[in-house]
């Protein structure tokens, strides 16, 4: 279908584009600790772009119907924006691993009994163990008039696990993930459930909260969030095109420590974002966004580029049913040079945070926050003493990247993106 | 296919299958999007998405599902449920809680199908909207206006024999206005959504140009100093907050197999006082999260959580309902054919007490008033919700807009805090949705009056 698409869009347009995206995902879920349910979902969509008398449309389906999917395409663009984008033409892809052979043979057996061994692991008394062990398999094909024609397979083994501690009215709920193009080995699978496992044996003990003050505070990959995801969206091309990023002003724009770089690594070995190409056709690469503290790049699709008179970067993620938009593929913090004990070995008396809640609502990109702990430890002379509740952590996102004082030497994987743990100076703390 | 011979085609399915229970929900699903930024349009679309879920059942076995895109492959994927059961051994059997076989067409009022309007009136239409946050004031830099409609054609049918058909539409439109001055950026959110049509979206101005002068407003606002104040809840933020700390809660997959959870929400404790009476009502006329049956096929009905400070009652699938051996509630919900049902809200209320705002706020020397929310999330017991906006409370009068303020707690605690609950209930249909297990965003809505707390903590700017 995608041929007859792109031949008959071709004839009828300036240029146009389509991506078929296919996948089977194969879901083995563990409810508190039994098997609970094997579900395979399958998935086929269409995503077609025109540029007809210089407007743009978009249509998507996942109906088999390509006369019906042509005539929604014309009709969006007869509404369409105007904007001069310039489709890529044929280039050579760069290689990156998104599949493993091995991966996609795994069967509702195999992911079970994974699952089972991880259970088995993670099995405490009065913890309760939800696990979901996921198998997908799907492929990206995409054809433009201009010539390109692209595809690549791609496979995804995760492992979700959360455990569930009730202690009279406390509650403490932890998760986490893995999930790469291989099978994890034996060894991620450890060192997720020692993560898993060290987090309830830190929260055993319930310490009270720090004076409130400016402290030191140590942020795991998880707990990271509140200070990354104000990054992310100020990177986007999107948001400094419309004049609302505070990174769009390079002179007046924030400082960030020497010692943080924030890469989009599309090209990391068998990621969950890694991949040859965009969904525009526009060929991987790997870019700089903050390079030893200071700003280098946005990301751009297209269109966003078209608009704001730059390049695109590669960048155009689209779904069946959403046009192009800047995404990140594999956003990575670089490591530094503390192991995780040095790191907290650095803090007198402080927090290490592993879970705020409600992060994400209200005005992210303007960087100020102040949340409530959801899981953190207090801190004192380099030991962790207990679970901390009842505590906030407040500041501004942009001007605590400027206090980096450590990075670990390891990142973890998180979905898609790699994380080191993060001691940061002078952290707001609400507590006592 | 046509309507009549999806029905057959799937009690064929049905009939085909040898699992031991099968369930099956087919949708398709006509849909349009336009979306503005800042003064450019982003894109004017329509979509078409079909597809079918299938759970089957089998004695000594978990549950086999299927899910797929297109419609013709139903028999093949039944096959698949039913020996993606039997590869799922399982000890404890999985049961169901019986619900009463239905079959109903339930034709859901279209309010101006929105599948006979050019989709260059729905693009007028929010040009227009969103031409009323840019022309606001010279201080909007940007805005994001959004309008999605849909009609959907849903089966269900069990091998228990009930077939239910429903036409059910909604719609939404959401403004997001985004003002920046020295600096200093701020947002303004507004949105709405509505199991309704083309004529419920007319003359929505109002709503976008309040979402322009609250970003604007909020450029000058103060930040709320942090620390302990007594809180009065606007009845949106209200019903967020229930929603969040004690509809979460009540949702009955989270003590269906865990005893020290159940222990800690034992029907007949205490929560908050005797003047709090909290439900869930999915058949409540007119509503968001109203539909006339959930994913199961289950009635959907209001039900008591915390009568006059007591536990009462919970939300149940078939499945929690049989394992606790109480009945099911008919809040066993799925985000569409892509999803299993999960134990979800619907429309989630505080029932009215006594006075008015006014009353609320006369005794209070400082405090805030906070208002709408920007969202919410819990870890159960701990919960924290970030308001729109506020105000200062001085004095026993509303003082200047602050900056949205987040409010966090432990839901027991917070509970016992609730010192007033006014008579001004009012219902909120926001857009936006509830999110659990990665479905995202349901529809939900909430309802309360004004709601006082006593002694609370906010986040804010701390010295």
């Amino acid at each position: 279908m995608i041929e007859l698409l792109i031949e008959e869009a071709s004839r009828r347009a300036d240029a146009a584009d389509v991506v078929m995206k296919t996948d089977e995902t194969l879901t083995v879920a563990f409810d508190s600790g039994r098997l609970k349910s094997t579900s395979s979902a399958q998935e086929c969509g269409f995503n077609l772009r025109v540029v007809h008398g210089g407007r743009l449309g978009f249509a998507g389906s996942t109906g088999q119907d390509p006369i019906a999917l042509l005539d929604a395409a014309f009709a969006s663009a007869r509404l369409g924006p105007q904007v001069a984008i310039k489709l890529p033409t044929p280039a050579p892809l760069p290689t990156v691993r998104t599949h493993s052979p091995r991966a996609a043979t795994l069967s509702a057996v195999d992911l079970i009994q994974l699952g089972r061994g991880i259970v088995d692991r993670l099995s405490i008394d009065g913890v309760k163990v939800n696990l979901v062990v996921e198998r997908s398999i799907g492929s990206v094909r995409l054809a433009n008039s201009c010539g390109v024609e692209g595809s690549y397979d791609v496979s995804t083994v995760s492992l979700s696990a959360e455990l569930v501690q009730v202690r009279g009215d406390s509650v403490l709920i932890t998760g986490d993930h893995v999930a790469a193009a291989e099978s994890p080995t034996l060894a991620e699978v450890e060192a997720m459930v020692q993560r898993l496992l060290q987090r309830i044996a830190w929260a055993e003990r319930d310490a009270t909260p720090p004076r409130s003050g400016n402290l030191p505070v140590c942020f795991t990959p998880a707990g990271s969030a509140v200070l990354l995801l104000p990054l992310q969206q100020a990177c986007s091309g999107k948001a400094v095109l419309q004049g609302i990023s505070p990174l769009g002003d390079e002179a007046n724009g924030p400082r960030f420590s020497s010692n943080f770089t924030l890469v989009d690594d599309p090209l990391a070995d068998g990621r969950s974002g890694s991949r040859p190409m965009d969904d525009e056709g526009v060929p991987s690469q790997r870019l700089p966004l903050i390079e030893q503290g200071v700003v280098r790049n946005f990301i751009y699709d297209l269109e966003t580029a078209a608009r704001a008179g730059t390049q695109p970067t590669g960048h155009g993620r689209r779904s069946t049913f959403a046009k192009p938009q800047p995404a990140y593929s594999n956003l990575v913090v670089e490591p530094g040079h503390h192991a995780f004990k040095e790191l907290l070995a650095l803090i007198e008396d402080g927090l290490l945070v592993d879970d705020l809640l409600g992060v994400g609502q209200g005005n992210v990109i303007g960087g100020a926050f102040s949340q409530p702990v959801g899981l953190a430890y207090r801190v004192v002379k380099g030991e962790v003493v207990g679970r901390v509740k009842d505590a906030a952590v407040a500041g501004n996102a942009y001007e605590l990247l400027g206090r980096v004082a450590g990075l670990g030497t390891e990142a973890q994987w998180i979905g898609s993106m790699a994380v080191p743990p993060l001691l940061i100076e002078g952290v707001a703390v609400l507590g006592a | 296919m046509a309507e009549t011979d999806l029905r057959n085609y799937l009690q064929d399915a049905i009939r085909g299958s040898r699992a031991d229970f099968t369930e099956i929900r087919l949708e398709r699903v006509w849909s349009s999007a336009v979306a503005y930024r800042g003064a450019n349009l982003e894109g004017a679309t329509t979509s078409f998405d079909a597809g079918g879920f299938v759970r089957c059942l089998n004695r000594g076995y978990g549950w086999g599902a299927s899910s797929f895109t297109g419609l013709d492959r139903l028999p093949a994927m039944v096959t698949r449920a039913h020996e993606l059961s039997l590869a799922s051994p399982r000890d404890t059997p999985l049961q169901l809680a019986p619900v009463p076989i239905r079959i109903d067409e339930v034709r859901l009022d279209l309010d101006g199908d929105v599948r006979g309007v050019a989709l260059a009136d729905k693009q007028a239409l929010l040009e227009r909207l969103n031409g009323e946050m840019l022309a606001a004031d010279r201080r909007i830099t940007d805005t994001q206006a959004a309008y999605h409609d849909e009609v959907t054609e849903y089966w269900f049918a069990c091998s228990d024999g009930s077939m239910i058909y429903q036409l059910r539409p909604h719609v939404t439109l959401s403004a997001v206005a985004v003002a920046r001055e020295d600096g200093a950026v701020e947002r303004g959110l507004e949105s709405i959504g509505l199991r309704r049509g083309w004529h419920s979206v007319q003359n929505q101005e109002e709503l976008f140009r309040n979402a322009a002068k609250r970003a604007v407003g909020l450029l000058t606002a103060p930040r709320v100093k942090g620390g302990t104040y007594p809180v009065v809840l606007d009845p949106r933020l209200a019903g967020v907050f229930i929603h969040e700390a004690l509809g979460h809660l009540c949702e009955a997959d989270f003590v269906a197999e865990n005893p020290e959870a159940q222990a800690m929400m034992t029907i007949g404790r205490r929560f908050g006082p005797d003047f709090l009476t909290v439900g869930d009502d999915g058949s409540a006329a007119g509503l968001r999260g109203t539909l006339p049956y959930d994913d199961e096929g289950t009635p959907t009905q209001n039900t008591l959580l915390v009568q006059n400070g007591v536990l009462v009652g919970r939300l149940h699938s078939r499945e929690t309902a049989a394992r606790l051996a109480e009945a099911p509630t008919g809040n066993a919900r799925a985000l569409s054919f892509r999803h299993p049902p999960l134990v979800r809200l619907t429309n989630t209320y505080v029932a009215n007490g006594k006075g008015t705002l006014d009353d609320l706020l006369r005794d209070i020397k400082l405090g805030v008033y906070a208002c709408d929310a920007l969202g919410g999330q819990t870890l159960l017991e701990d919960f924290s919700f970030t308001s729109g906006h506020g105000y200062m409370i001085r004095d026993g009068r509303l003082a200047e807009l602050v900056k949205p303020v987040v409010l966090a707690g432990n839901l027991f605690a917070t509970l016992d805090r609730i010192d007033r609950i006014a008579g001004d209930f009012r219902w909120n249909q926001m857009g936006g949705g509830c999110g659990k297990g990665g479905q995202v965003p349901l529809p939900v809505s909430e309802g309360a009056p004004h709601i006082r707390l006593r002694d609370t903590l906010v986040g804010g700017e701390i010295e």
